[in-house]
């Protein structure tokens, strides 16, 4: 086992360990820290994955967007931290089980029906070859992303004008 | 060369799939909306971790799963800032964020 194998475990077991901690921890706060983690875990996968820009990419629009955007949503809610009694109930921690087990079980026999595959090095997809891909046959979903965006900005202004007015 | 253990597919599609498991978990377990938001960005990384391992494992001769990962992205920063705009607008009429005490949506 050479040392970009053991780097690769531990970006397993931090995408992971950050996922759980999204999920299960009680604080609200700290489900936000274990997002970040799973994201630079992802970003590294990405890397292991032979695709840099898109690490990059991850690094910049998750942690550095959305997680800042979820930062602030907490901030501006204020404290959560006074009802810790009814945080966990032992009945919906049982239902969520059974319900992702049921999907998990379902995936897991695609998976291990998928043919395992051994990727050859060649693989490297550059960011002109992106480029180029998005502006040749991928035309009609960049610009409804570009027009989702719009909607999704004009829409926060209206949200954030609204409850303005009704103070 | 092919010994590698991260050029294997099987481990990519598990972690996707370990983020899908818990994902739904923690939408149906987180009581507040931010958590369950938390949740739904999870989901949405393992698409864009499954996508990228398919298109590095199966078909490395085109970049389609880079491409719509990047769509992926997009799709999740819009998400993110209107169901925050509206989680912010539930706690100005409720004084609370917790999803299984909204009865009403309408004024």
């Amino acid at each position: 086992m050479n040392l970009g194998e053991i780097i690769f475990l531990i970006t397993i077991l931090a995408t992971l360990g950050g996922a759980a901690m999204a999920v299960l921890s009680g604080s609200i706060v700290y489900a936000m820290m274990g997002l970040v983690t799973t994201m630079f875990g992802i970003a590294g996968l990405y890397v292991y994955l032979n695709s840099p820009f898109l690490a990059m990419m991850q690094i910049l629009i998750y942690v550095g967007a959305v997680s800042v955007l979820i930062a602030f949503a907490i901030m501006l809610i204020g404290p959560l931290y006074r009802k810790p009694k009814e945080w966990t109930t032992v009945g919906k921690f049982v239902a969520a089980l059974g319900v992702a087990l049921v999907s998990l079980f379902m995936f897991v026999r695609f998976v291990m029906e998928t043919f395992p595959r051994v990727g050859n090095s060649s693989f490297k997809i550059t960011t002109k070859e992106i480029g180029r891909l998005f502006f040749n046959n991928l035309v009609l979903p960049f610009e409804l992303i570009s027009l989702l965006v719009v909607v999704a900005i004009l829409g926060a202004i209206m949200l954030a004008l609204f409850s303005r007015g009704n103070k | 060369m092919t010994d590698l253990i991260y050029n294997n597919q099987h481990i990519y599609l598990f972690v996707a799939l370990f983020l899908l498991f818990l994902g739904i978990a923690g939408v149906v377990y987180r009581r507040t909306l931010i958590g369950m938001l938390v949740s739904m960005e999870l989901i949405m990384n393992g698409a864009g971790l499954n996508l990228v391992a398919l298109n590095r494992f199966v078909s490395p001769e085109n970049g389609y799963g880079v491409a719509f990962t990047l769509i992926i992205m997009g799709i999740a920063a819009a998400e993110a800032a209107i169901a925050l705009g509206i989680i912010m607008l539930i706690f100005k009429k409720y004084k609370h964020i917790e999803g299984g005490d909204l009865k009403e949506m309408k004024d």
